[in-house]
């Protein structure tokens, strides 16, 4: 096992999220996203970005209504794949959500980290359809170039006219979103750059639905984590970037702070491919608290992973219980609402708790109806509830066994 | 074994030779997928996707659990091929 979990909570600089972008199938921008939260909206809706004739099954959990022209000024919309065009518009929203310019960004040295699954899958699945039914010839060259899932990362830095940054696309799936951040977290602290723009972006594909699919792993109608009667997962799609900045610039120029981000930690047990390993995520989440400098006592609320299949939830509460005992902090998984948005789930997730900080409440894990005996936590049922956050914990675990924690905590509380 | 089972008996365990990549001669009828060959979840869902395929049926993937030999296989397809 390799371990690169940050250590040096106690030097380095004090890092803050001030602005929050989230593109996602239960609202747009954060303040609708933070509705959508608070209310415990569902995302699901019958899947329109492909054709799911033959399956048995076709929810899913889409952006309805995403205007790329909205949030772009610079950027050709039609030159970016999807995937790229939500984590464009989510940073364009993070930086203006931050009371930030494009040009006052450009006066500094910063960081584009932006984690993803699939990047353009989706191109690419329509590339080949192209090339199976017209040929190679007939393939769209618009669509080639955009396809490169660097891209994601690169377009933020154009679409802002950012130089002075470096620009970096992770591809560590499901947990990728907690990556960028950490990578994010890391350029700020050690005073490499003076913020980041991090997170994760996905757009829904064939490709990722169909192979979960043939796992047997696709939920038919809803996802109901920790349920148990829960049969799976939604695909789903969305973006989350947060602005990053130390809490000296912050403060410097009265910026609004949604919360401190305290620690972060990673590990790759590379088990299995895909099942997860309930020691190694015991280890991860040991490594996170241990970055932070708290006590699992300190924690309030852990935004799970929470898939919504047998396996996951089992594995995750199980390591969860072996860190923090009989009885572990309240437990809520976003994907009964956002489904599974792949690369952008643990970004959107640690938006979702620098909201639930800031605004005093939890995010509720949805379509609960029975608790599965085998995962005895608190999830927060149906509705959200209004309490004071101090310390909150997102988990993000993917295929290959790459598991990413970070912990954020309210700013300015007493621990 | 029905004359339909019989039949197609060949038939699926070169299909599961050819998907778990595994040598006909070492394949027994009650041979352990897991434990004699050494086969893992993965192989078993590509073996599952094959057999839908190759027989034009729908296996749910609870029934991995009674297809992990070549018998426990034939008892699945039987049934929901309704051989």
């Amino acid at each position: 096992m390799t371990g690169m979990g940050t250590t040096h909570h106690a030097t380095g600089r004090r890092v803050v999220v001030t602005g929050i972008g989230a593109v996602s199938s239960i609202g747009t921008g954060a303040a609708e996203f933070t509705s959508g939260l608070r209310a415990g909206r569902s995302g699901v809706r019958p899947i329109s970005r492909f054709d799911t004739t033959g399956f048995a099954s076709g929810n899913g959990c889409e952006v309805p209504d995403f205007e790329p022209r909205r949030w772009l000024r610079t950027l050709d919309p039609d030159r970016l794949g999807r995937a790229t065009q939500f984590a464009t518009a989510a940073s364009s929203m993070a930086v203006a959500d931050a009371g930030l310019t494009a040009e006052q960004l450009r006066a500094v040295r910063g960081m584009v980290s932006i984690g993803t699954t699939d990047g353009e899958s989706a191109d690419l699945d329509s590339l080949v359809e192209t090339e199976i039914s017209d040929g190679f010839g007939a393939t769209d060259r618009l669509v080639v170039e955009r396809v490169s899932p660097v891209r994601l990362a690169t377009a933020t830095a154009q679409e802002l006219g950012l130089s002075n940054v470096e620009a970096t696309t992770f591809g560590t799936a499901c947990s990728a979103g907690n990556y960028a951040v950490s990578h994010g977290f890391d350029a700020v602290r050690s005073g490499e750059s003076e913020f980041a723009l991090c997170g994760g972006t996905d757009a829904m594909c064939r490709k990722t639905f169909t192979a979960f699919y043939r796992l047997g792993t696709i939920a038919p109608e809803h996802c109901q984590p920790f349920d148990a009667d829960r049969k799976g997962i939604l695909t789903g799609e969305g973006a989350g970037v947060l602005l990053l900045e130390s809490l000296d610039s912050a403060l410097r120029r009265g910026a609004e702070i949604y919360a401190e981000v305290l620690g972060s930690a990673l590990n790759c047990d590379a088990h299995h491919p895909v099942a997860p390993n309930q020691a190694s995520i015991a280890r991860c989440i040991r490594k996170a608290l241990n970055s932070s400098g708290v006590k699992p006592s300190d924690v309030d609320l852990i935004s799970a992973h929470g898939t919504g299949t047998k396996a996951n939830d089992i594995t995750e509460i199980g390591a969860i219980s072996e860190v923090y005992g009989d009885r572990p902090p309240r437990t809520v998984s976003l994907k009964s609402m956002l489904g599974h948005t792949m690369g952008a789930a643990s970004a959107l997730g640690v938006a979702a708790c620098a909201l639930a900080i800031k605004h005093g409440f939890i995010p509720p894990t949805i379509n609960h109806v029975r608790t599965d005996p085998e995962c005895p936590i608190d999830c927060v049922p149906n509705k959200s509830v209004a309490t004071e956050l101090n310390v909150v914990q997102n988990n993000g675990l993917a295929l290959g066994g790459n598991n990413a924690i970070v912990l954020l905590g309210r700013y300015g509380a007493t621990r | 074994m029905s004359t339909a089972l019989a039949e197609n008996a060949d038939k699926i365990k070169s299909i599961v030779c050819y998907i778990l990549e595994l040598e006909p001669d070492e394949v027994m009828l009650d041979s352990s997928f897991v434990h004699d060959h050494g086969v893992d979840s993965m192989g078993a869902i590509e073996l599952l996707a094959a057999l839908e395929r190759e027989f034009d049926v729908e296996i749910e993937p609870e029934q991995l659990a009674r297809m992990t030999t070549l018998a426990g296989v034939q008892t699945v397809l039987a049934e929901v091929a309704g051989w």
